[in-house]
């Protein structure tokens, strides 16, 4: 489908946009900036503020003929409008003619910016958004200076209101532009801020529970044009200028977020530069201009006087400090003394050049490397995943998305942001799952099925299972897509069963031919930043890690904490001779440990991650290392060169090309191509007067894309769609099935105290008949022995869950990772 | 069912039954009239429960109870006193009006008399411009224009809805 395309003059420039663009995006084309308050390119228009007024004539037509009346020198005579017209609501035409330099169109901007004055404090020195406010930059540029308005008749309101714990209002700066308003309702569908009132006493409130009760909340600081939002992180804690900004990737999901680590020199951490705020930096085909709350708030740990500065070796029984030296020449000898018997288990949160010098390490040995996870079905991922071109934002009306046994809200939040706007704009959205999630409300089509039964399900879509008359239809609707996306999840599943939805899932798309081009494939909604790059590594998770474990002779554990995620792990790495921990905190597994070895933290070194989309993506150093920590990638090489081995230790950089020499999917790859960067529309990032948020320019590189593992026109090993389901019944004790929520007690989000009422506790949620059946009522305290362990749990009825089961979420103090049955019982209480 | 449902069951079945499910948020203008009959004013309970009917967030529903002046986030008098102020009755004096009732009253705009009879409030536009000054009365389940007024026949008025009161209140007794 071609666009028609419409050509128009702005000022001296001659301009050729496509039909239905708005004027103020067709001058940002040419680089006339048109003054915007209340008009953002991700939101509707709305002309509330009247700042982007112009001179707009059009082509006179004789009414007869319906041509163009010609000047005498044969030009088309231009009739201008006899009003000035808003440049962020009129679209373009043909032959129009927009006037933006004109004294009318200054004199307007004058009076906008005064009347917007009239009740505005300019409190500037003391605001948060002095120095990138786009109100100061219009008044600096257009205002008149002085007002012909009485002082005493501004506008005096609360200047401290918490809409919640993490965002402040200032009511007297609110310029009520309802771009928060808008983002809240149109972006992330959370209206939960409103105006209240009207004309000069108009006010943004909240009203939800707890207050602004959005993942995105953060956001909406960004796209503020004044100072009348702020995060709670962040309010009064440095002015823009005094800030550098280092490009980084969020780690907190699979999505891979691109943002900017701001940073600031302070005296409190001696002069070093310190973390001020997490800001997205614009990639359209990753996060656009938006990131989550996690990505935004969950950056203090790396600050935590908790983290371990100096190797630990047991000595007498306790963990004493010792040099590096004496650390890695005691790991060396025991991993050569290991030998086969050396078992790496690693956690995906490491960059690729961690996963690659640690499988190297590994194999020189003989010995085994394993991914920590409770999911399963990577080696589908792998062969099947997005390729070069695929991009989530440009999917919709003849395309589909299937997203099953996922909480993607949750688990990945820019992802339902992006899958959700996909079904808006025309994508069929097929959601299963065997609870209710936030995305059924945008699916053409939410199905369910009996807990445990995904894979059965996705056969069931293909026809070959037996389901409810509904999957059918989600078939015929599926047949005729253009492009497929899968994701899957694992709500409700644990390590077997994600593994036989994945190849369920695969053999769903290699059966309709969905895979090896650009935006048909396979997506993974893992738990961890880069689990997919161990896939493509060649890690996979142990089907029984009890028994992996057990036989170890020496265990390296790498951003892994099996010790502390169930009790049955710490008993079978009890029996490991040694047990070495390469950490940021003493976790419990660390604690057990004979030597650990403390590691650099992703803002305080290079590296890469590949994101769930199969997209690598850098990182640089945003803040030094504290003394005495070393990236795992160079206490790998470190460890390589005492037992002979050649392993690149010296930069991240140099790393990644003997990765890219050696993995298939990295073929090709460098730093430089990740690093390169695209021009990105909208334009939103800069510093200039069509103000599209605090959001940051991607100069530092988009990423890439791994190469296809499959050649073309191959495909991978047959496979048939695999059925084996997890415990699905429970027999007289509660099944208790896991799902993943944003704000977990995981180790990393605990430091970030802001978020401490968000953060998920043990609650028990199962429907009100199974609830009863097990002699349960809402609120009462309960304890559950399962997986070897009692955790005790507060029971929330929810009408919305299928009978026959409870959902607990993952990460908060109860060992829970797959299905399992467990023994209930009301608690006394005193 | 929720307690508005409770309390008004035909009327709230009424209502929902004009709009099609997808339109149900269009039942939010009727449903808040109907919330305030009985106590001048929209409670937060009615709020929820509204948002519920509706579909729609609490914070939505409170953003029209804040933009219409029709509805009533407080408690207030028994008849409220709703004098326009916007520029065509300013232009016909309505400021001088409302500053004349408010001394009579002994009230200021936004308060109740000591009898809990009046509260005197200040709105926009209520299409009567040619007629100012002007007020409406809302009170009782009812709303009244008045147009064309002094401070002399607005007390007039103001006897009138004590008489009113007083007059029901001993049917009621
Ligand atoms: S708080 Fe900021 S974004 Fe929201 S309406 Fe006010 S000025 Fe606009
Ligand atoms: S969506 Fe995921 S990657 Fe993006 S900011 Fe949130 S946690 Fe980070
Ligand atoms: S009216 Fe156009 S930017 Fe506000
Ligand atoms: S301005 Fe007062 S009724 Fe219209």
């Amino acid at each position: 489908m071609t666009m028609k395309m419409v050509t128009l003059r702005i000022d001296e420039h001659t301009v050729e946009v496509p039909a239905g663009t708005r004027v103020v995006d067709a001058a940002k084309k040419v680089g006339v900036d048109i003054p915007v308050f209340c008009y953002h390119p991700k939101l509707e228009s709305v002309g509330m503020c009247r700042m982007c007024l112009v001179e707009i004539g059009r082509p006179v037509v004789d009414r007869a003929s319906g041509k163009v009346v010609l000047e005498a020198d044969g030009s088309p005579k231009i009739q201008m409008a006899p009003k000035l017209e808003t440049a962020c609501t009129t679209p373009v035409s043909d032959g129009m003619l927009v006037v933006t330099t004109s004294e009318k169109v200054a004199a307007a901007r004058r009076e906008v910016v005064e009347f917007i004055l009239t009740s505005h404090p300019l409190d500037c020195p003391i605001c948060d958004k002095g120095g990138e406010c786009p109100l100061q930059n219009l008044t600096m540029a257009y205002g008149s200076g002085t007002s012909r308005f009485i002082f005493d008749e501004k506008m005096r309101s609360a200047k401290h209101v918490p809409l919640g714990e993490l965002i402040y209002l200032d009511r007297e700066r609110c310029i009520q532009c309802g771009r928060c308003v808008r983002f809240q309702h149109e972006v992330v569908d959370d209206p939960v801020l409103d105006f209240y009132q009207r004309g000069r006493a108009l006010e943004i409130i909240t009203r939800s529970e707890p207050g602004f009760d959005s993942v995105f909340s953060g956001n909406t600081t960004d796209i503020c044009p004044v100072g009348a939002l702020t995060t709670a992180d962040f309010r009064f804690g440095a002015r823009p200028w005094e800030m550098k900004p280092a490009a980084s990737i969020c780690a907190q999901c699979p999505v891979g977020c691109n943002i900017v680590y701001d940073v600031r020199r302070e005296a409190k951490s001696s002069g070093k530069p310190v973390i001020k705020r997490v800001m997205p930096r614009q990639n359209e085909s990753v996060n656009e201009v938006w990131i989550c709350d996690k990505g935004r708030f969950v950056h203090h740990y790396n600050e935590s006087a908790e983290r371990l500065t100096q190797p630990l070796m047991r000595v007498d029984g306790e963990l004493t400090p010792v040099s590096w030296q004496q650390a890695l020449e005691t790991a060396a000898a025991k991993l050569k003394e290991a030998g086969k018997g050396l078992v790496t288990l690693a956690g995906g949160r490491l960059s690729n050049e961690d996963l690659f010098n640690l499988r190297e390490l590994t194999r020189a040995q003989g010995g085994t490397t394993l991914l920590h996870t409770h999911m399963g079905g990577g080696e589908w991922t792998r062969q099947l995943g997005l390729n070069q071109g695929s991009n989530l934002g440009s999917l919709g009306n003849g395309d589909a998305i299937v997203v099953i046994a996922s909480d993607l809200h949750q688990e990945a939040p820019l992802w339902w942001l992006r899958v959700k706007q996909a079904a808006q704009r025309g994508a069929t959205l097929i959601v299963l799952n065997a609870r209710p999630t936030r995305l059924d409300a945008y699916a053409a089509h939410a199905l369910r099925y009996q807990p445990g039964e995904a894979a059965q399900a996705v056969a069931g879509l293909m026809g070959n299972h037996k389901t409810p008359a509904a999957f059918q239809t989600a078939r015929e609707a599926l047949a005729g897509a253009a492009n497929l996306v899968v994701f899957f999840g694992s709500d409700g599943l644990g390590l077997t069963g994600t593994r036989a939805l994945a190849q369920t899932c695969a053999d769903l798309l290699m059966q309709s031919g969905h895979y090896g081009r650009p935006n048909n494939g396979l997506v993974g909604v893992w738990q961890h930043s880069n689990d997919q790059g161990a896939w493509e590594m060649g890690y996979a998770p142990a089907a029984d890690l009890v028994g992996s474990l057990k036989k170890a002779k020496v265990a390296l554990l790498a951003a892994a904490d099996p010790v502390g995620d169930e009790p049955a792990l710490a008993k079978a790495l009890a029996g490991a001779d040694f047990v070495i921990v390469q950490e940021m905190f003493l976790t419990a597994s660390a604690e057990k440990a004979d030597l650990v070895l403390p590691v650099a933290a992703i803002p305080e070194r290079e590296g890469s991650l590949t994101s769930g989309e199969r997209r690598a993506q850098r990182f640089y150093p945003a803040v030094p290392a504290p003394d005495g920590v070393r990236p795992d990638y160079t206490i790998a090489a470190q460890l390589g060169q005492r037992l002979g081995l050649e392993l690149e230790g010296r930069a991240a950089g140099l790393v990644f090309l003997r990765l890219a020499q050696s993995e298939p999917a990295f073929a090709g790859l460098s730093y430089q191509a990740l690093s390169t960067a695209e021009e990105q529309w909208p334009i939103v990032g800069r510093r200039d007067l069509y103000f599209g948020g605090t959001t940051y320019d991607n100069n530092q590189g988009m990423g890439t894309h791994l190469q296809p593992v499959l050649k073309a026109g191959e495909r991978p090993a047959a496979v048939a769609a695999a059925l084996d389901t997890e415990l699905m019944d429970a027999g007289d004790n509660l099944l208790v099935l896991p799902h993943t929520r944003l704000f977990d007690q995981g180790s990393l989000v605990r430091f970030s105290r802001l978020l401490v009422e968000r953060v998920a506790t043990a609650e028990l949620r199962l429907n009100p008949a199974t609830a009863k059946h097990f002699g349960l009522a809402e609120g009462v305290a309960a304890s559950l022995n399962l997986n070897g362990a009692d955790a005790s749990v507060i029971v929330r009825m929810d009408d919305a869950l299928p009978p026959g089961a409870a959902w607990l979420p993952r990460r908060v103090g109860v060992p829970l990772w797959a299905p399992a049955a467990a023994q209930v019982k009301v608690m006394e209480r005193d | 069912m929720n307690e508005l449902q409770k309390r008004y069951p035909e009327d709230v079945a009424a209502i929902l039954k004009k709009y099609p499910p997808e339109f149900r948020r269009s039942a939010i203008m009727p449903l808040l009239y109907l919330a305030q009959r009985q106590d001048g004013h929209v409670s937060g309970r009615s709020v929820t429960d509204i948002a519920e009917l509706t579909g729609l967030s609490t914070t939505d529903v409170t953003s029209v109870v804040g933009f219409y002046t029709l509805f009533h986030a407080e408690a207030g008098g028994r008849y409220r006193i709703q004098v326009c102020t916007d520029l065509p009755c300013a232009l016909r004096g309505a400021d001088d009006f409302l500053a004349l009732l408010q001394k009579e009253l002994g009230i200021s705009v936004g308060e109740t008399t000591p009898d809990g009879m009046f509260t005197i409030e200040e709105v926009k536009c209520l299409a009567a411009c040619h007629r100012a000054p002007m007020f409406q009365v809302q009170g009782d389940g009812d709303i009244t224009y008045h147009e064309h007024q002094t401070v002399e026949s607005a007390m007039q008025v103001l006897k009138g809805l004590r008489q009113q009161a007083q007059k029901s209140g001993k049917e009621a007794a």
